[in-house]
């Protein structure tokens, strides 16, 4: 346990990094600024991911994270103000860019899987993504209209 | 995730640096939109540093060990995005407590996938692999479900690798340019398209909300929230949606659409490709 834990705060120290060189090139925040938040982040991932090792249920760690970090940013939480105002400083895209990054270069090794694929497989695939997409926004228009909230 | 030692992932410095340098071309070159019709694709950070990762993978830059490598970066990197979602979440539980009934109930709308998609599917000369083609967009959860009850090397099993495949390589950015395009382009309001973008996957999430914010930056907290909690959702429930709902449904049309080719193709004569 003490192993994995050591070994993912370095990756997620890592990741951070890529992060924070983003969210500084992109979003004009400088690092220092965004390190509290960042350090949060990383806290709360870890916890989540040593839950999912220490407990009997199948709930996978970004179950428990989610859930983590809705409770300690919730108003009526001690100290969710700092939570809130440090985490803010990190935009969502510029914990995108990196995940994306990684994922163009892992993706290589399944390019030739994909090419396998053929035309056909790929049209349906684009069907089942905007099948779901366009399915869910169709609904969630209907709803938060009939409540008045849009 | 533990095929790779992460003690070694940590010291690919070679891998890091390489994704250092691609965080920071693509986000200090920043996003750009081009007009297609009424409508806007967005062309995001994200997205220039996906192609650009995927480029160098047939470069000598990256060799195939720090391709594999790079897979627990992304694995840990979404668990910290789901963190900073899951904080952009607490501030705002009223209004996703307000809109719970259309955060419940756009779930149902995953089922678009079986209309949409299997019909075409069937239309294109698919046979059983449409089963596990459409019943879901095919996330990990989704692979194990097909592959449990039908095998791996079934036709269901093809079908839903060949899925699975098509939204690792390409499921987010996918996402990201038809939800901007979408959202601009329809009258649909951006937050139900939010609310969509929670598909169950956090880089696919990421890329469609992202996008969103690109074209409504005014709207940015909600739509994170929206799209956070949706995803969270549809993590949680995704799974047991398609065991008990999602499946037999998409066996049932798939039956009922052979039934009919069957009748026709008997009453026409001629074989059925």
């Amino acid at each position: 346990m003490l192993k994995s834990v050591i070994e993912w705060t370095w990756v997620l120290a890592i990741f951070g990094v890529a992060a924070l060189i983003g969210n500084w090139f992109g979003m004009d925040v400088l690092p220092w600024e965004a390190i509290p938040g960042m350090l949060v982040l990383i806290a709360v991932s870890l916890v989540g991911l040593m839950l999912e090792k220490a407990l009997p249920f199948s709930m996978p760690a970004v179950g428990y994270i989610g859930i983590l970090a809705i409770i300690i940013s919730l108003p009526w939480f001690p100290g969710s103000d700092y939570v809130v105002a440090w985490t803010s400083q990190i935009g969502i895209l510029a914990l995108a860019t990196p995940i994306l990054a990684y994922a163009g270069i892992s993706v290589g090794s399944n390019w030739a899987d994909f090419r396998k694929l053929g035309f056909r497989s790929f049209l349906v695939a684009i069907a089942v993504f905007l099948g779901t997409f366009i399915g869910s926004a169709l609904i969630a228009e209907v709803i938060l209209r009939w409540q008045g909230i849009i | 995730m533990e095929k790779v030692e992460l003690g070694t992932v940590i010291k690919d410095w070679r891998l890091h640096a390489i994704a250092f340098i691609l965080v920071a071309i693509t986000e200090a070159i920043g996003q750009f939109s081009i007009s297609v019709g009424p409508g806007v694709i967005l062309l995001l950070p994200m997205l220039y540093a996906f192609f650009l990762g995927l480029g160098l993978y047939f470069t000598p830059l990256i060799s195939e060990k720090n391709a594999k490598n790079a897979e627990p970066l992304i694995i840990l990197g979404v668990t910290l995005l789901i963190a900073k979602i899951g904080v952009t979440i607490g501030p705002q539980i009223e209004a996703i407590i307000a809109a719970g009934p259309a955060l419940l109930l756009q779930e149902l709308g995953n089922l678009g996938t079986i209309f949409l998609a299997l019909p075409l599917a069937v239309l294109l000369g698919f046979r059983r692999e449409s089963i596990g083609m459409t019943h879901s967009i095919a996330r990990e959860p989704n692979v194990g479900l097909i592959v449990n009850k039908f095998g791996f090397s079934s036709p269901e099993g093809r079908g839903v690798m060949a899925v699975y495949i098509f939204g690792t390589v390409f499921g987010a950015v996918f996402l990201g340019l038809i939800s901007g395009l979408l959202a601009t382009a329809t009258p649909l309001h951006p937050l139900s398209f939010a609310m969509a973008s929670g598909v169950g996957s956090g880089s696919m999430m990421a890329a469609a909300s992202g996008s969103l914010i690109g074209a409504y930056p005014e709207l940015e907290e909600q739509i994170v929230a929206f799209a956070g909690a949706s995803n969270l959702l549809s993590l949680s429930t995704g799974l047991y949606f398609s065991i008990f709902i999602g499946l037999p449904l998409t066996e049932k049309l798939y039956s009922i659409m052979m039934r009919r080719s069957e009748r026709k193709a008997a009453k026409g004569g001629g074989p059925h490709a």
